[in-house]
């Protein structure tokens, strides 16, 4: 049995965010170097603020400047800083209820060692020395031991709001196809194709899933199929994909490969767009190194009868 | 013991459009929910737990919208729950929350279902590179095309169908002011003149991409009598699922499609859909869908729906009206594009769908479809409680 494959897959994504004027208030405020929270019915101070009262589900918009002085009420410290994180060195996750908030706001702090961090300590913002409008424009906290600073009595309003971030996403897997589709890939390298047959209903899968979808057994006896194969339907695509070097206008095709009990996707090639039809006979046609076919081009048999494919489309 | 009886007694949606940028995903959903509310006349502390749906998670990167949202749509002290069923999702979202109420679990229930495509990327979360498989070639675009093909080439359907599909939806989103796309000189020589994308689909005959966000309150019965304007009634809900690929798999009348629309018709009574229901918002996102699905929902024999459109049929004005509201081809914030087929639906047995009104509109069917064509969701609503 040839090895089960492995491969790192990234996905990451920019994705963008409205801030809606709460948000954008308080974003807009670290950039000028003003910590912003909002006042709840009931009269309390929440920083980092929010659009929503917690309590009464109203909308709330009644911004308040806070010290960029407060206290540590509780905290971790994190031995191994990972790939952005705020900060490199080793440092305290804390909570810091800043001195006019009545609620905390999670951020770091920059400390020597666990030794130097208690609940109850005193700390303040260390401004970043270039501010985007984002929360780590807070760069970190650090321990302070003056006296509270007064709040500046901001309103909130400013001149060149930020209206919206970029919060970029990204997760890494190590991704394996499983043993059924490592075995498929591993004959496509000597240009075979190699499903599986379900040992209930008989189907035969090509690409081979290890199990049926439809009896839910396992999948084990291999059966190759192809190289022929029927186009039961298609369309043409006459927009070129971002990332697809592929000259349009082309054809993408369901193939029923001879032997496969449902079709596969790709590309046809070797005959003009606009004379690809349903009961095609093609064949794959392969280019060096490649895993996949590179496309299938007509066989010049005569074309399949509807009849034998119908159940395929 | 019976069910509860489950009545629809406010909703609301935003006016979608492209972008949204003025309000956060949380300001969106809070527009949609009060206007339910108002509708409703009732306040937050009237709301016992919360429904929400929106669409797949790389859609968008939102991955926990219940925690994010949380306070945003009153659930603080409530339960609150999610659902997940790809396009689907706005249909059985509405369909957990009414099943909460028939239950008998809930008095009253909030659903809502959103999405804000503005800061999203749909096409990159369908298209994910992942090792070792070939890279899909075509988008969503490409993955219903042939099977619009596989449609004509069954049924015989003139090519001209799409079109005239397109050309209504885009008439009908002229009288709903929260449809997205209001083309005001829209005529069926445009829709046949835009380009071919995936031939057969041309481009006019696709689904925008859209802000918006949606939401409704059901109530039981003694909610439903202290209710400010008429009720629409559920009478028939159900969801059906089946896996995007298999040997045998229908993808132009999918088996599981049948199935929940047989399901809702059985709970409704309904022996002929044809002449017992009055309209229906049918999930369209692609034109050619609509004679599709009015065949696999039964509305006509296979491989005749096509002709219910192009006799006028399903027009506004018809025999049987589909997608008065403009439909998906109008407006898709693609998670909340289900539940809204669900509330036009309710809108049309209360009387309350303004110029997209069918005059004398009963019983009408909400419907939505999601993933590879393998996750459906229906219900029908009535002008009259079940059973009365």
């Amino acid at each position: 049995m040839p090895e089960v494959l492995k491969a790192p897959l990234v996905v990451e994504f920019p994705f963008t965010r409205s801030l809606g004027p709460v948000q954008s208030a308080f974003l807009t405020g670290l950039r000028e170097r003003v910590v912003l929270g909002v006042r709840t019915t009931d009269g309390r101070t929440l920083v980092p603020p929010v659009e929503y009262d917690p309590v009464t589900a109203e909308e709330i918009h009644d911004l308040v400047e806070v010290a960029p002085t407060g206290t540590v009420t509780t905290w971790a410290w994190n031995h191994a800083p990972r790939r952005g994180q705020p900060l490199t060195t080793p440092f305290a996750w804390v909570l810091v209820r800043l001195d006019g908030a009545d609620t905390a706001l999670l951020h770091v702090l920059d400390a020597p060692g666990p030794d130097a961090v208690r609940t109850g300590l005193r700390v303040r913002v260390r401004w970043a020395g270039e501010r985007t409008g984002a929360i780590t424009d807070i760069a970190c906290f650090e321990p302070y031991d003056g006296d509270p600073a007064r709040p500046g009595g901001h309103s909130g309003a400013f001149e060149d709001p930020l209206t919206g971030i970029v919060a970029p996403a990204r997760l890494d897997y190590t991704y394996s196809p499983g043993r059924a589709q490592s075995a498929y890939i591993d004959a496509l390298s000597a240009r075979r194709t190699v499903g599986e047959r379900c040992p209930s209903c008989r189907k035969v899968y090509v690409p081979p899933r290890g199990a049926c979808p439809t009896c839910g057994v396992a999948t084990a006896e291999q059966v190759e199929v192809g190289p022929r194969g029927t186009v039961t339907t298609f369309c043409i695509v006459n927009i070129k994909a971002k990332n697809l070097d592929i000259e349009v206008p082309y054809v993408y095709a369901h193939i029923a490969l001879d032997g496969a009990d449902l079709a596969l996707h790709a590309r046809i090639g070797g005959i003009p767009y606009d004379q690809v039809r349903m009961g095609l006979r093609v064949e794959p046609v392969w280019t060096e190194g490649a895993r996949h076919p590179d496309h299938y081009r007509p066989t010049g048999e005569p074309d399949a009868a509807y009849e034998t494919y119908k159940e395929l489309l | 013991m019976s069910k509860e009886p489950v009545a629809v007694v406010g909703i609301g949606q935003t006016r979608h459009v492209a972008a949204r940028r003025d309000v956060s995903i949380a300001g969106l959903v809070r527009e949609a929910a009060q206007r339910a509310l108002g509708d409703a006349e009732l306040t937050w502390a009237d709301i016992d737990a919360v429904v929400i749906g929106k669409a797949p998670d790389f859609f968008e990167g939102v991955m926990m919208p219940e925690l994010y949202l949380a306070d945003a749509l009153g659930a603080v002290g409530k339960p609150m729950l999610r659902v997940h069923t790809a396009g689907s999702v706005g249909g059985s979202t509405a369909l957990v929350a009414a099943n909460l109420v028939a239950a008998r679990v809930h008095g009253t229930v909030l659903t809502l279902a959103f999405e804000k495509q503005s800061e999203s990327n749909a096409m990159w979360g369908l298209s994910l590179p992942i090792p070792f498989q070939q890279p899909l070639l075509a988008g969503a675009g490409g993955f219903f095309a042939p099977h619009v093909r596989a449609y004509m080439r069954r049924s015989g359907a003139p090519d001209t169908i799409g079109a005239l599909v397109a050309h209504k939806d885009r008439r009908n989103a002229l009288k709903n002011p929260y449809a997205h796309l209001h083309e005001h000189d829209i005529t069926l020589e445009k829709v046949v003149a835009s380009p071919m994308l995936w031939d057969p689909i041309r481009y006019s005959e696709t689904c925008p991409s859209s802000d918006g966000a949606c939401a409704m309150v059901l109530t039981d019965r003694a909610g439903a009598a202290r209710a400010p304007r008429p009720p629409a009634w559920l009478l028939g809900g159900a969801m059906r699922s089946e896996p995007t690929l298999f040997a045998g798999k229908d993808f132009v009348s999918p088996r599981a499609g049948q199935d929940c629309a047989a399901d809702v018709y059985r709970q409704a009574g309904i022996t002929d859909p044809r002449r017992d229901i009055d309209a229906a918002e049918l999930y369209v996102p692609f034109s050619w869908y609509e004679p599709m699905w009015l065949e696999n929902l039964g509305f006509a024999a296979e491989g005749e729906g096509w002709k219910l459109t192009e006799s006028g049929v399903t027009e506004l004005d018809g025999d049987l009206p589909v997608n008065m509201s403009g439909g998906v081809l109008s407006t898709n914030p693609i998670g909340a594009s289900g539940m809204i087929r669900f509330a036009e639906a309710a809108l049309q047995v209360r009387g309350q769908a303004g110029e997209h009104q069918v005059d004398g509109a009963r019983r009408v069917l909400g419907h939505a479809y999601g993933g590879g064509s393998q996750f459906f969701s229906m219900w029908l609503v009535g002008a009259e409680p079940p059973d009365s």
